[in-house]
């Protein structure tokens, strides 16, 4: 338990969710409580008592995330609803509290898995492991971001947009824009060009971690692929993009197994842009400014299509099913081995190389980046 | 010949503001039936589905599975009728004839359906009639019906016969031979299989229970109902394992096939080993060509996770086809898909049959496959011959054969198709069960195994006793509410919370909900304490224990660690608020407002 504690207390760290380590307190529960302190404090006793969960994680966030909630918090009182995607299909809402106090926070844990307290610090909670504390904690962070970014973007460009958009109108925080950074790395990760079953595990998981490192996306959101042979070797699904050891499906294209069932949400959307384009490295992740610039125009429905300058952007929910990704996305891709998904995030692919699916996928982001910056006159 | 025409009154569907759920009670030994409500504060305690019958066999405890008092409970969630998706189960429940434990089975097909349009919460039948009846239900009238019907007629043609007096629950000759596994099918295709409530329903001289009803069910708020439908929709579609490329949807749960194998952790050869070399023979895909695959599916369920063949036959599902199988060394699919026709034409449960079949092949030394295999479940179905001891399931005969150690059983239910070596949560969920060795009570496959909602080390207890404990109150309150466990490999208590906001108006949140679950499967806990079951009765068999199962590439099946998993047990009882012993504390039942 311990071991874990200490692993998920290093990756709020280590992906800018918190400042320091004392910022942040880990639970994990069986018949007793494990903590990443010396002490449990009473709130989070009595939070063990009344929720059927395992973990909860207590964390002050880093500084920019902690200002965005500041500002949210002020136009959204109560509750903030995230307008990407993905954070719509799996957060829905998050409860901001008004008092901090035991029912309080018990009352809105019941509801969600996470909520906002009072001074801006995040509660999260955990069903089965604290992976999922995390994985929510970094989700409401990744929510709040895209909100905050995606309302002053919308203030900015006319108050007509924002009734039909029913956003707050929010003035652009100077603190907040001084912390903007623009992404992606100084030196580019090295990527090979697989050429045996072992390189491309190899080169999965090597992609995986870099590409996170790189700061371009968040581990938790996105997946991988490569098809070499007649297989198509590809992340599972609720894997780490920067943990991927012993965690790809090896994938028949001829669809004869159905080993695939543990595979990315994403799998049909990959062996259909492998089909369409022969491209066999394909990258998919959630660079933030890629997502809030691909709502930039208003709503989308399934089927639509747009473009932000050159790159294509469709509309399509996450996995399969009648609304899915699948439906849309390869012919995209076909256009320009890359596009965006509406709220959603980047996919991009290469004939061969991760290095190229990296570098499309990056330019995206730089370019919404600055478009963005242009936008609200930065 | 028409008996007794009963009326029980006028009513109306309950439009769920005032939560009390409407019961028909129904007497076969004065062949009388009689509407009530059950209070407001039981109902919301109980919701539904499996808790309400609990809570009604709760009343009795003490009661065997053939005594005449016994309650045979079928009953409908609140949210059974309504758009959500998965949301068209029911539950029937009873003591079992198995187990001697209470049990509970969750069931789809158009019952549940049809009795939400009576306006029926639950059905609860006691006494015994003299002569075998047929009740059938029509909006506010129940009628029972003698038949004639006899003992050797396909409940294929009992569904025929039936089926325009809407849907029918039935139970076929396995049951009035006597069988202790024996099931009810429902629509012909939905078995509530495990347990033996078969035999329940037969001992009461019951052949079937047909309900037709036309009311509309009363839902609060359509807008939220769409609201939460959306959301689990989207969810669904998000899921790999449902709605992926190779997901339930597609497959059935004959997908779990390839897993099961590549994990090494398809019991084989009664659980001699753990791989089964021609597991492609019956994979999804061999199956889904072959047999040229269509799809059946239960009412607003968006995946459809039923397979039927040619000619409509339907064809076996994850479990069934793993244990006419690999637990036989069987690799002939067409007898695969045969006797689980036979298994459902008679009446009984598939998993026990073929565990029972495999369990007499290890004690002899030999193996039935193809159409021995198949001429064995006819004998078993037949209760004549060696089919009178077959019919008695693992522990009995191997008892009798004086071989105990060869069932692979809990409580008398023999274990399904997920090698507990495998997945050590599922090692505990058996064991913790309360109808025995039960996949479905704990389900923790779906993040040992499918990595939903997040994965968990399967070769590990840290954290388990937790994990399963709240696995166990979500999946209690899941079919007290009326939804389907599928469901929960995308969507979660969340989603279905606002929906049950949406169609009763109650303000209930997530966490409520499994609160309800912790209480109902508490209940169920010390009902079988009562009865007699204890820490003694919660262990797997030796085999687990001791031998490894089949390790392969990169892969080592080791036996389970017994003391690391007795550990697991304590903590479980810990947490669950029991003693030592197992037994829910008087302290825990006043916390749940048990006593």
């Amino acid at each position: 338990m311990m071991e874990t504690i200490e692993k998920y207390l290093g990756k709020l760290l280590a992906q800018g969710l918190v400042d320091s380590k004392g910022d942040a307190l880990l639970f994990s529960m069986d018949d007793t409580i494990y903590s990443s302190s010396n002490e449990v404090p009473h709130l989070v006793q009595y939070l063990f008592s009344v929720l059927n969960v395992t973990s909860i994680i207590v964390a002050r966030p880093s500084k920019l995330y902690l200002e965005v909630i500041r500002e949210l918090k002020r136009v959204y009182p109560g509750r903030i609803t995230p307008n990407d995607s993905e954070s719509t299909t799996f957060i829905h809402d998050i409860p901001v509290l008004g008092a901090m106090d035991d029912n309080s926070v018990a009352a809105a844990l019941k509801r969600r898995k996470g909520c906002i307290a009072p001074d801006g610090s995040i509660i999260t909670t955990g069903a089965i492991t604290l992976e999922q504390a995390f994985v929510t904690f970094s989700s409401i962070c990744f929510a709040l971001f895209v909100k905050y970014f995606s309302d002053v973007l919308n203030s900015s460009v006319g108050s007509a947009r924002d009734e039909d958009r029913k956003c707050a109108y929010i003035e652009p925080s100077p603190t907040i824009l001084s912390m903007m950074k623009p992404p992606g790395p100084i030196k580019r990760p090295a990527f090979i060009v697989p050429t045996s079953e072992n390189e491309v595990m190899y080169t999965i998981v090597d992609t995986g971690k870099a590409t996170v490192k790189s700061g371009l996306v968040d581990s938790f959101f996105g997946n991988i692929s490569y098809t070499w042979d007649a297989y198509m070797y590809i992340s599972q699904t609720a894997a780490a993009l920067d943990e991927l050891e012993g965690l790809i499906d090896k994938v028949a294209l001829d669809g004869s197994s159905t080993n695939d069932i543990t595979s990315s949400s994403e799998m049909g959307s990959h062996l259909k842009i492998h089909k369409m384009t022969m491209d066999r490295a394909i990258l998919h992740g959630h660079p933030k400014f890629s997502v809030i610039m691909s709502m930039y125009g208003g709503d989308m429905k399934f089927g639509e299509k747009r473009y932000l300058e050159d790159i294509p952007i469709v509309c399509g929910r996450v996995g399969g099913g009648k609304k899915g990704l699948v439906h849309v996305l390869p012919s995209a891709m076909k256009e320009s081995h890359s596009a965006i998904v509406y709220g959603h995030g980047t996919f991009a692919s290469a004939r061969d190389s991760f290095l190229d699916a990296f570098e499309r996928m990056l330019n995206i982001e730089i370019k919404c980046f600055d478009m963005y910056r242009e936008l609200v006159s930065i | 010949m028409l008996y007794t025409v009963g009326d029980f009154g006028k009513y109306k569907v309950n439009d769920m503001r005032s939560y009390a759920l409407n019961c028909l009670f129904v007497d076969l030994n004065s062949r009388t039936a009689s509407l009530e409500n059950i209070p407001e504060d039981i109902s919301f305690k109980f919701l539904g589905g499996r808790g309400i019958a609990t809570y009604l066999l709760s009343m009795n405890p003490g009661l065997q599975a053939n005594e005449p008092e016994t309650p045979l409970i079928f009953s409908i969630g609140p949210l059974t009728g309504s758009h959500l998706p998965s949301s068209g189960r029911m539950n029937i429940s009873s003591f079992s004839p198995l187990t001697g434990t209470i049990t509970s089975s969750s069931v789809g097909g158009n019952l549940c359906i049809q009795m939400r349009r009576a306006g029926l919460d639950v059905i609860h039948i006691t006494g015994r009639s003299r002569k075998r009846l047929v009740v059938s239900i029509r909006d506010n009238k129940v009628t029972f019906e003698e038949t004639d019907l006899r003992d050797d007629v396909p409940l294929g043609e009992v569904f025929l016969k039936l089926r325009s007096r809407g849907a029918v629950a039935a139970v076929g000759r396995a049951a009035f031979h006597g069988c202790l596994f024996s099931s009810i099918m429902v629509d012909g295709t939905y078995a509530a299989g495990r347990g033996g409530l078969g035999l329940v329903m037969a001992s009461k001289n019951l052949v079937a229970l047909t309900v037709m009803g036309n009311k509309r069910l009363g839902v609060v708020d359509r807008r939220l109902e769409a609201v939460a439908a959306e959301d689990i929709q989207r969810l669904f579609d998000a899921s790999p394992s449902i709605m992926g490329v190779s997901g339930i949807h597609r497959y059935g749960t004959a997908c779990l096939v390839d897993l099961m194998a590549s994990r090494r952790m398809m019991p084989t050869a009664n659980f001699r080993k753990t791989f089964f070399e021609q597991y492609r023979a019956f994979s999804a895909h061999q199956i889904s060509s072959s047999a040229k695959a269509s799809h059946l599916g239960c009412y607003a369920c968006p995946i459809r996770c039923k397979l039927k063949g040619e000619g409509g036959r339907e064809l076996p599902e994850f479990e069934t086809i793993s244990h006419f199988g690999a637990l036989n060394e069987n690799s002939d699919l067409a007898s695969i898909i045969e006797a689980n026709h036979v298994c459902n034409d008679a009446g009984m449960d598939t998993i026990t049959a073929a565990s029972t079949i495999a369990c007499l092949a290890e004690i002899r030394g030999e193996k039935y496959t193809g159409n021995v295999l198949v001429d064995m479940v006819r004998t078993m179905a037949s209760g004549q011959g060696l089919g009178e001891i077959l019919q008695l399931g693992s522990r009995r005969l191997a008892e009798d054969m004086g071989e105990p150690d060869a069932s692979m059983s809990v409580k008398s239910m023999e274990i399904p198709a997920y090698d507990p070596r495998g997945a050590y949560g599922m090692a505990l969920g058996y064991c913790t069960s309360t109808r025995g060795a039960c996949h479905l009570r704990a389900y923790p496959i779906s993040h040992e195994i499918l990595r939903r909602p997040v994965a968990t080390d399967r070769f590990s207890f840290q954290g388990k006793a937790r994990i399963i404990k709240i696995a166990e109150d979500t999946n209690a309150a899941i079919d007290s509410i009326g939804a389907c466990k599928f469901a929960f490999f995308g969507a979660s208590m969340e989603e279905y919370a606002i929906g049950m906001k949406a169609v009763t108006g109650l303000e209930i949140e997530p966490q409520d909900l499994v609160r309800t679950g912790d209480r109902i499967f508490t209940l169920e806990r010390y009902i079988n304490c009562i009865r007699g079951f204890g820490k003694d009765h919660d262990c797997l068999p030796d085999r687990f224990f001791k031998e490894p199962g089949t390790s392969g590439p990169g892969l080592d099946i080791h036996p389970i660690n017994k003391s690391l998993f007795e550990e697991a047990l304590a903590r479980y009882y810990n947490i669950r608020g029991c003693t030592k012993d197992g037994v829910p504390t008087m302290q825990r039942l006043k916390e749940l407002e048990l006593a």
